[in-house]
């Protein structure tokens, strides 16, 4: 077989092309202060004194891709101080500000935006709210510290051709980062895929003692369930990445501004949910927006519905039940004209004739 | 083919032995047609008698092939919760395009029932043209389908000693077509509101909310109420024509005794010499009045058997009806 020249070229860049993503991937974590020295290690864990197993192995690998890969430990856990470090009795503040300045920026990097407009939303802690709620409240690390691998794929995009306008001026190493870190963004709302937001919500949304012990509406106790019924639920969770998730109905693409319905700014809110729905469905109009997303059960609620339902199942077991029923009646009818299943002699009218004679009474 | 079943042909008594009215039909120039003379004619397993045109099978290999994609792909949505539907999707290569699988299958559904109205309204146009149009051998309901459901019933029970006498098309037939075509106008309608539910919002004159009371619809818009109906539409309808499918029409056509491993008319259109005139007597007859080849088959049976064409036409007063002829003396 002659394999041309270009085809072996081609693979060769490939293979390239494909070497240096993965080199860039592995980059080196801002591992400054060392502390990997101790905490690469796997057996670095213990029960601790309430029976929990307690795992303070870092894995680096995975740390070097994760989001948080730029900044060192110590701008998270900033109350370690000295090494080797006492045992740790204060918990990670989201709100901290880290040594990491962004381009285009002149402070250096922090979460407070997103703290400030999370607070706001219905997820935010207020003074007033009694203590099972305050409990209840999800913090910034209860939806964060599910650990994000792998990122929902972008393989559909032409991505090589436009990143290597990008090596024109800026080295191919740092770039490629930076140009996923934005073009990402502007494809997808979620680095997650939509099952797993889904599923986050669902932890305590779902979680529907919980939820009643918050005394929350009835529609916000069967929110997950009523979702999961939806045509949007049934495709996302058999993992499509079109139909709608909570966070794309929800949220604006700040994300974090999730809240009640009657809240001026809830994008569900009668005032805005249009354009939620126009993200995807084009022509939504006034009517459009009336359709129940988290639809009730049939049964429930409107009467000719309800009629339809019990029509329809009646129809149905009603006449699979007929029909079977004729079915089985004649081929046992049918037995006296001989006509008994025999595998052997085929479509044509097989059987011995139990008489003599057709007609012979 | 039809040589090896020349074997099932037994000489059978003359019509003087019957009690029964109607066990023989006289034919002209044929001769004297036993009620069970199905038992003993020869036939080939993959048809003898045009009973569907070329058009037909086709329409109906689609809409069989086209109702099995919809169905593979919209059960496993529907029961999405269910352990099976995430491998059946998966088969498909993902949710994403199982959906545009399932949108391919609609749309195929929708063109081949254009193409059968197309073809059966342009058909019965033309036969009306040639003065050939007969109702009793089209799909249209006749209050002959129900005696001779209940007649037929009688006769599996043992109150009647032979099937009724039926047209083209049973009474089985008949439901089961009305029932085909019910179902695709519904699936059809619930399946664009599901598909386009956008544009069925505004189709939909909120004039409708209007008129009816608002009781009905809920307090939702019109809009609203009839994207739930169409849900619920959608997937019971979808169920229920699988089920009648899958346990009645398959066993019914294919698995019952007497046409087990297949009925090839599906991919012929061809019926068993024997299948038609069991269940399709009186189309029998006119196949007989049709096809000269069918005529000398079926008269030179009969002449063997002794139950030939008279030999001199019968007095006025006992002139032979098609279908109801006495027993001769
Ligand atoms: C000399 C080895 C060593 C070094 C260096 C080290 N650690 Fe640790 N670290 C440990 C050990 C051992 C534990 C487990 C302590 C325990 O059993 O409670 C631990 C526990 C922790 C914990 C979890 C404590 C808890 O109870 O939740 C954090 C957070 C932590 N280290 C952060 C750091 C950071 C950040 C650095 C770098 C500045 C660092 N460590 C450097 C040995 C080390
Ligand atoms: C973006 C902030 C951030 C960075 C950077 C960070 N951590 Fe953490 N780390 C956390 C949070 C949040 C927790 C959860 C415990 C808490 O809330 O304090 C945590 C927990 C830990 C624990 C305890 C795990 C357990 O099960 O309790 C260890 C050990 C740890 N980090 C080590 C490190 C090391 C080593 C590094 C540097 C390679 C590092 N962390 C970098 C935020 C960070
Ligand atoms: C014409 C040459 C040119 C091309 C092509 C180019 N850049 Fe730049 N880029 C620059 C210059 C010059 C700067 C610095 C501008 C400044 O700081 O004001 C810059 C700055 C940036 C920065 C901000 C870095 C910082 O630390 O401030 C990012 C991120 C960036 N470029 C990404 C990209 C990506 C991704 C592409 C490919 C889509 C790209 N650039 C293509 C010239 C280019
Ligand atoms: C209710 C769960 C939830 C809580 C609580 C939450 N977030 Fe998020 N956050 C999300 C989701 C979902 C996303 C989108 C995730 C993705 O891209 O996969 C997100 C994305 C982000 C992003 C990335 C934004 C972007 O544009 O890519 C940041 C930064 C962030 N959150 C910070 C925070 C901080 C800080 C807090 C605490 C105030 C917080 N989050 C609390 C659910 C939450
Ligand atoms: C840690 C648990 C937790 C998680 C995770 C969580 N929520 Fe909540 N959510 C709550 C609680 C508690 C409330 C407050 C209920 C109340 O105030 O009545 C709430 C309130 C809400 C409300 C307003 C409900 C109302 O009654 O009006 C919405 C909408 C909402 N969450 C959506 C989401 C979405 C979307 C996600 C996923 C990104 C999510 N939540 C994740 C606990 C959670
Ligand atoms: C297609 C858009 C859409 C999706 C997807 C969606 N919701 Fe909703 N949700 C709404 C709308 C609109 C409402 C307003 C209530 C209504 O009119 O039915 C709502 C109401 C709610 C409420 C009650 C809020 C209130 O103020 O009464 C909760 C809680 C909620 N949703 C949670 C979720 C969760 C959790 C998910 C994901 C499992 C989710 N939603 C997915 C659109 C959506
Ligand atoms: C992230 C995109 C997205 C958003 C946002 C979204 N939808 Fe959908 N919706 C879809 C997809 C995808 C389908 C599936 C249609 C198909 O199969 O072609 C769908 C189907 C539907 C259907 C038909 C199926 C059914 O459940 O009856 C309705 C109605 C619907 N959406 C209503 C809404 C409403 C109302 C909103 C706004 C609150 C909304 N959608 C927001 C993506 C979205």
């Amino acid at each position: 077989m002659k394999i041309s020249n270009r085809r072996i070229i081609f693979w060769l860049l490939w293979i390239g092309i494909s070497a240096q993503l993965f080199s860039v991937s592995f980059a080196k974590a801002a591992d400054k202060e060392n502390c990997l020295m101790c905490h690469k290690y796997r057996s670095n864990a213990r029960i601790d004194e309430t029976g929990k197993k307690r795992n303070f192995h870092v894995n680096e690998k995975l740390y070097n891709r994760s989001v948080h890969r730029n900044i060192s430990c110590r701008d998270c856990h900033t109350y370690i101080t000295k090494i080797p470090h006492d045992p740790v009795t204060q918990k990670v503040n989201c709100a901290n500000q880290c040594h990491i300045r962004p381009p285009f920026a002149q402070e250096k990097f922090s979460h407070k935006k997103i703290i400030d407009l999370y607070n706001e939303s219905a997820h935010g802690v207020k003074p007033d709210d009694p203590q099972v709620l305050k409990d209840a409240l999800p913090n910034c690390k209860f939806c964060h510290l599910n650990p994000l691998y792998t990122k929902i794929s972008e393989k559909r995009v032409a991505y090589k051709e436009t990143l290597a306008r990008c090596y024109n001026c800026h080295p191919e190493s740092g770039v490629i980062m930076a140009y996923k870190h934005i073009t990402h963004r502007l494809r997808k709302r979620t680095s997650r895929s939509s099952r797993k937001i889904v599923k986050l919500c669902t932890k305590c949304h779902g979680d529907n003692v919980l939820m009643k012990k918050l005394n929350v509406s009835k529609k916000a106790l069967r929110a997950v369930d009523t979702y999961n019924r939806s045509v949007h639920g049934k495709l996302v969770r058999l993992g499509s990445q079109k139909a709608a998730n909570c966070i794309n109905c929800h949220a604006s693409s700040a994300l974090h501004d999730i809240n009640k319905r009657d809240n001026k700014k809830a994008t569900i809110n009668k005032d805005n949910i249009m354009q939620v729905c126009r993200q995807c469905h084009k022509n939504a109009d006034q009517m459009f927006i009336n359709i129940a997303v988290h639809p009730e059960a049939v049964h429930s609620g409107n009467p000719i519905i309800k009629l339809v339902s019990i029509s329809l199942g009646l129809g149905m077991y009603g006449s699979v039940l007929a029909l079977v029923g004729l079915l089985l009646l004649e081929t046992l009818g049918r037995r006296k004209d001989g006509a008994r299943l025999l595998l052997k002699r085929g479509t044509i009218w097989y059987g011995k004739q139990k008489s003599k004679s057709p007609k012979n009474k | 083919m039809a040589t090896t079943f020349e074997t099932a042909l037994k000489p059978f008594p003359l019509p003087a032995e019957t009690e029964d009215e109607g066990y023989y039909t006289y034919v002209e120039e044929v001769g004297f047609i036993p009620r069970d003379i199905f038992k003993y004619v020869a036939s080939d397993p993959m048809g003898d008698l045009q009973r569907f045109s070329t058009h037909i099978v086709i329409q109906h290999t689609l809409f069989f092939i086209s109702f099995l994609v919809l169905a593979s792909t919209g059960l496993p949505i529907y029961f999405s919760d269910v352990f099976w539907a995430p491998y059946v999707i998966s088969f498909y290569g993902g949710i994403d395009i199982a959906r545009l699988i399932h949108k391919i299958g609609a749309i195929t559904m929708v063109i081949t029932s254009m193409y059968h109205l197309l073809t059966i309204m342009g058909g019965t146009a033309i036969k009306i043209f040639r003065k050939e149009f007969d109702l009793k051998r089209t799909q249209i309901p006749r209050l002959k389908d129900l005696y001779d459901l209940i007649h037929d019933i009688k006769y599996f029970i043992g109150l009647e000693p032979y099937r009724p006498k039926m047209e083209k098309f049973m009474y089985k037939q008949k439901f089961h077509y009305i029932a085909v075509t019910y179902g695709t106008f519904v699936l059809t309608a619930a399946g664009s509101a599901l598909l386009f539910p956008d544009i069925a919002a505004k189709l939909l004159p909120q004039t409708i909310g209007k008129i009816l009371p608002p009781s009905m619809v809920g307090a939702q818009s019109f809009a609203a109420f009839f994207q739930d109906l169409a849900r619920l539409m959608h997937a019971d309808e979808a169920i229920l024509a699988l089920i009648v499918l899958a346990f009645w029409h398959w066993i019914n056509v294919h698995f019952v005794p007497g046409r087990f491993p297949l009925q090839w008319a599906f991919l012929t259109g061809k019926i068993t010499r024997e299948h038609q005139i069991e269940e399709h007597f009186l189309e029998y007859l006119n196949n007989l009045k049709e096809i000269p080849e069918e005529r000398e088959y079926m008269t030179r049976l009969l002449k063997e058997k002794g139950l030939g064409p008279l030999e001199e036409k019968p007095s006025k007063q006992k002139k032979c009806t098609l279908s109801d002829f006495p027993r001769i003396n």
